[in-house]
C-alpha cells in the first residue's frame, strides 16, 4: 500500500498546527487515520511539526506487526480506539490547559457557549500509568465509544473524528473550553452567566 | 424489546388469512427495526430467484423503536421488498404519519405476501383488527381520487398507502404513494403492490402503548438534540427555508448538476429552478412530517394545479436533466407523477435516456427532445398508462437503452436510475453509487456530506485516498439509521452518539455507537448476500462508462473521471469481502448472519 500524497499533506498540516499552537512539544503527540483497512500513523520520535513523507508508517489494523518497530509509542491506543469505536482518525495531544485542569477536576465543565453547545463536557479518566500504551489502550476506547474525546489525567487528550481535521477541531475546541474555564477560575470571581447550569449534562 | 410492539402483522392475500409474527428479543437486538427487520424477514422468507412480480414476493412495511416517541423526525418508516427494476433487494423510506399510526394500531410492521384474486385494500383500525376489503371500485383511480374515495368510506382521519395507475399497470418505475403526496418512490415498489391486486393500505385510530424504559432520561437527551437542530445551519435555516431544492445552486456551482442525461455538469439556467425561485413562484406554505422540527416540505401551486413539492431530485430529474427550466412545467409533471404513482427520479432518468437515444439517432420519436416542455406531461401520462413510447420508458432506462442497443446511454446502476449528483464531481460519492445494495442511490452512504457539505469536515472531493473506508462507515451508519428509523436530515445535526443514547433510554439495553455501527454492518452484509444469491456479481458494482472514460468538459468538475477499479478493490478489502465482492465466511460468522447462498 502506498501512502497517497493527499494523506501526507493532511498529516503535515495537522501536525504543524498542533505544534505551532502549543498542543505538543517538538516530538510529543501522535496522529493517525484508518485507511485501506490499515492504520497510517506518525513514526515514533518524528517531529510532529515537521513531518516528512517517510514519517508516516502503515500498520495492521487488527494485530501487531513489524510496523510497531518504528510506529508511535501509542500505536496500541490508536489501534484499540479503531477496533472498539467508530473512529476514522485519532489525535493524541498534550493540551496544556486540559492537562492542568485534569489535575484538579474530575471532568471539565464547558462554561463557554461554544463548548457548551458542541461538546457539553470533557470527560477525564485516571490511568494507572498514563504514558505508554498499555493501560491507556484499555481505558480510553471505553469513553470514546460515546464521546469524541477524553483527557487522561496529567497526560493529554485523545480525540477521534471522521477525518483528522474533525479530530483536530475536538482537540482545539476542548483546549479552548479548558482555557476559558481556567481563566475564570483564577479570577476567583463568580460567573455572571454559567451555561453549564442551564442544561443537565450529568446524564450525557 | 421496549419501544416496540414486538410483532408484525402478516397478511396472506392468497388465502385472505391474517396472522401475527412475534419478533424475538434476539432478532430485535440484532436488527432493531425498520430496514433491518425488513431485510431479515425478506431474506428468510422469499424463495431464491423469484420474479419480483410473483405473488411470493413480499412487501414489508416497518417502523422502529424511535417511531411515535418524542425523538425529532421519528415519523419515517421503511419498506423492504425485491425490486422489479433491479431484481435485487430493495429498501425504501417514507415520511408523514402512516408509520406512527400503524405502530399505535399495535404493529411494528405489516408483511404482505401472495396476491388477491380481485382488487382490494387493507384496513387496519386500532382496537378492531385488520380487515381486507373490496377495492374494485378504486381500481383505475389516480391517487388523489383514491384518497378522496377512501376518506368517504373510512372517514377523514386516515393515513394511507396506495398505488396509482402506474402500479396497477405494473410499470417498473411505479411508486407507492403515501397520503397522496409522499412516496416510497424508488425501485418499482408500486408494481409489486399492483401485482398483488392491492390498491391501498389504510390505518386509523389506535392507542397501543409501548414501554419506554426511562422516559425522563429520553426527555433530557431529546432536549439537547432539539437545541442542536436549532443551531446547525442546515437544519435551522437552509432546509426549513428553501426545502431540499436549496441544493440546486450549490451543486450546479460545483459543476456536478447533471444536465441533459449527465452530458454536462453545469448550466447557468439552473438558478431558474432553485429553492429561491420555488419559494418566490410556487410555495404556499411549509409542511413537515410527524414530530419534525425541520419541516422541509412545501405545499405549492403551479398554474392551475396544486400539490406538494417538487423536491430537489424531482426538480432536477424532470427539469434540467431533460433540458427543461420552466418551473411550472416541472412542478406539474411532479404532481402528475404523484397522481399516477411514478418515481420522479426514475421517470426523469428514463425519459432523459430516451431523449439522448433520440438525439443520437438510435430512436426516432418527436416528443423525446431535450427541452421539450410541451410534451413532458403527456409523456408522464403515457408512462402511467403504458401507452406508446411511454410503455418502453416505463421499463426503466436500462431496458430502454438495451432495446435500442446502446446500453451505455442509461444512467443507472443495477437498473436504478442515478440521482442528481454527477459522480465525476465527488469520487467517494461515485463509489457509493457503484456499491449501493439497491443500485444507483445517493442515500445509501451519502459521501456528499463530507465531499461537498463538509459535515463533519471537508475532504478533497477528487481524491480516492481514504474514500472506501469512509464510505463503508457511512453505509453501515445509514443502515442503522434506517432501522431505528430516523430521518436522514436529522443527521446533519445529530448522529449515532445521540441515537445510541436515545435507544438506550428507550430499551434499557446497553447500546453505544460501535454496537449500532456493527448492527448496520450486519444489515448491509445480509443485503449483499441476498443480492449475490439473486445472481449479482462484481460486474454489477460499476458505473455507466461515461463516468469512467469521459471527463466533463466544463464547470468546476471539469476534467475528472472516476478511477473505480482501484477504489473497488480497496472497498472489498475494507468490507472483508473477497476479490469477487463476496463476504468472507469469517465475516459472516463474526456478524452472526444466518443466510445460505
Amino acid at each position: 500500500m502506498i501512502i497517497d500524497e493527499s494523506i501526507y499533506n493532511m498529516f503535515k498540516k495537522i501536525g504543524e498546527h498542533l505544534v505551532r499552537h502549543g498542543y505538543n512539544t517538538s516530538h510529543s503527540g501522535n496522529i493517525s487515520i484508518k485507511s485501506g483497512g490499515k492504520i497510517i500513523i506518525k513514526r515514533r520520535a518524528a517531529m510532529l511539526g515537521n513531518l516528512e513523507p517517510e514519517d508516516l508508517v502503515i500498520c495492521d489494523l487488527k494485530e501487531e506487526d513489524s510496523g510497531s518497530l518504528i510506529a508511535s509509542t501509542e500505536l496500541g491506543v490508536h489501534r484499540a480506539i479503531y477496533l472498539e469505536t467508530d473512529a476514522m482518525a485519532v489525535i493524541h495531544a498534550h493540551n496544556p490547559y486540559c492537562v492542568a485542569l485534569s489535575l484538579i477536576e474530575d471532568e471539565i465543565t464547558c462554561i463557554d457557549a461554544e463548548g457548551f453547545a458542541l461538546y457539553k463536557k470533557i470527560p477525564i479518566i485516571d490511568v494507572k500509568i498514563p504514558a505508554g500504551a498499555y493501560y491507556t489502550s484499555i481505558e480510553v476506547p471505553k469513553i470514546l465509544k460515546n464521546y469524541p474525546f477524553v483527557v487522561v489525567r496529567g497526560h493529554g487528550i485523545f480525540a477521534k473524528g471522521m477525518t483528522l481535521e474533525d479530530a483536530l477541531q475536538y482537540v482545539t475546541g476542548a483546549e479552548q473550553s479548558a482555557y476559558i474555564r481556567y481563566l475564570t477560575l483564577i479570577t476567583g470571581k463568580p460567573l455572571k452567566r454559567d451555561f453549564s447550569k442551564e442544561k443537565d449534562f450529568s446524564i450525557w | 424489546m421496549k419501544g416496540l410492539n414486538n410483532k408484525i402483522l402478516e397478511i396472506n392475500l392468497d388465502q385472505e388469512k391474517i396472522s401475527e409474527i412475534l419478533l424475538s428479543e434476539e432478532v430485535l437486538e440484532n436488527f432493531i427495526g425498520g430496514r433491518g427487520i425488513g431485510v431479515k424477514l425478506l431474506s428468510e422468507r422469499i424463495p431464491a430467484n423469484i420474479d419480483p412480480l410473483d405473488p411470493k414476493n413480499l412487501l414489508i412495511f416497518t417502523t422502529g423503536p424511535f417511531g411515535g416517541t418524542i425523538i425529532p423526525t421519528n415519523g419515517r418508516f421503511s419498506l423492504v421488498t425485491k425490486s422489479p427494476l433491479t431484481n435485487g433487494i430493495f429498501f425504501s423510506n417514507s415520511g408523514g404519519s402512516f408509520g406512527v399510526v400503524m405502530k399505535r394500531c399495535g404493529y411494528d410492521g405489516i408483511l404482505i405476501q401472495g396476491g388477491l384474486k380481485e382488487p382490494g385494500y387493507l384496513l387496519i383500525e386500532g382496537g378492531k383488527g385488520p380487515e381486507l376489503k373490496d377495492g374494485s371500485k378504486l381500481w383505475g383511480y389516480d391517487t388523489e381520487k383514491t384518497l378522496e374515495e377512501l376518506k368517504k368510506i373510512e372517514g377523514n382521519k386516515i393515513n394511507s398507502l396506495m398505488i396509482g395507475p402506474a402500479g396497477e399497470n405494473l410499470i417498473k418505475i411505479a411508486a407507492i404513494i403515501n397520503d397522496a403526496t409522499r412516496a416510497f418512490g424508488r425501485g418499482g415498489v408500486g408494481a409489486v403492490m399492483g401485482s398483488k391486486n392491492l390498491k391501498a393500505i389504510v390505518v386509523k385510530g389506535g392507542d397501543a402503548k409501548f414501554d419506554i424504559d426511562n422516559q425522563e432520561l429520553l426527555k433530557k437527551y431529546v432536549e439537547v438534540a432539539q437545541d442542536k437542530i436549532k443551531v446547525v445551519p442546515i437544519t435551522r435555516s437552509s432546509l426549513p427555508k428553501f426545502g431540499t431544492s436549496a441544493l440546486v445552486n450549490v451543486i450546479n456551482i460545483l459543476g456536478m448538476f447533471p444536465i441533459n442525461n449527465f452530458q454536462k455538469g453545469f448550466d447557468e439556467r439552473a438558478s431558474l429552478v432553485s429553492g429561491e425561485e420555488i419559494n418566490k413562484k410556487l410555495t404556499q406554505e411549509r409542511e413537515g412530517c410527524y414530530a419534525c422540527p425541520i419541516r422541509c416540505g412545501r405545499l405549492t401551486k403551479a398554474g392551475d394545479m396544486q400539490g406538494k413539492g417538487p423536491e430537489y431530485e424531482s426538480v432536477w430529474a424532470l427539469g434540467p436533466n431533460l433540458g427543461i427550466y420552466d418551473l411550472i412545467t416541472i412542478t406539474q409533471a411532479n404532481y402528475l407523477c404523484n397522481k399516477f404513482g411514478i418515481d420522479t427520479i426514475s421517470c426523469g432518468g428514463s425519459i432523459s435516456c430516451g431523449m439522448e437515444l433520440n438525439e443520437k439517432g438510435f430512436l426516432n420519436d418527436l416528443s423525446l427532445k431535450f427541452g421539450n416542455t410541451i410534451m413532458l406531461k403527456n409523456i408522464v401520462e403515457k408512462i402511467a398508462k403504458k401507452e406508446g413510447i411511454g410503455a418502453q420508458i416505463g421499463e426503466g432506462s436500462r431496458l430502454l437503452a438495451k432495446r435500442y442497443k446502446n446500453e451505455e446511454i442509461a444512467m443507472q446502476v443495477k437498473g436504478l436510475e442515478l440521482p442528481a449528483y454527477d459522480p465525476r464531481g465527488a469520487i467517494g460519492h461515485a463509489l457509493g453509487y457503484a456499491t449501493s445494495n439497491r443500485g444507483g442511490c445517493h442515500l445509501t452512504g451519502y459521501m456528499a456530506s463530507l465531499e461537498i457539505f463538509a459535515a463533519p469536515k471537508k475532504i478533497d472531493r477528487f481524491t480516492t485516498a481514504g474514500k472506501p473506508d469512509l464510505l463503508v462507515l457511512k453505509q453501515n451508519q445509514k443502515a442503522i439509521e434506517d432501522s431505528l428509523v430516523i430521518c436522514t436530515f436529522a443527521g446533519w445535526a445529530l448522529g449515532l452518539d445521540y441515537y445510541a443514547r436515545f435507544l438506550k433510554a428507550i430499551t434499557g439495553i446497553e447500546f453505544d455507537v460501535i454496537r449500532l455501527t456493527q448492527i448496520g454492518e450486519r444489515i448491509y452484509n445480509l443485503e449483499r448476500l441476498f443480492n449475490i444469491r439473486e445472481g449479482f456479481t462484481k460486474n454489477d458494482d460499476t458505473l455507466p462508462s461515461r463516468f469512467l472514460n469521459e471527463p466533463l468538459k466544463e464547470g468546476a468538475s471539469k476534467g475528472h473521471i472516476i478511477p473505480l477499479e482501484s477504489m473497488l478493490e480497496q472497498y472489498y478489502f475494507v468490507r472483508g469481502w473477497d476479490k469477487e465482492g463476496v463476504p468472507k465466511k469469517e465475516l459472516i460468522k463474526n456478524l452472526e448472519i444466518d443466510f445460505k447462498l
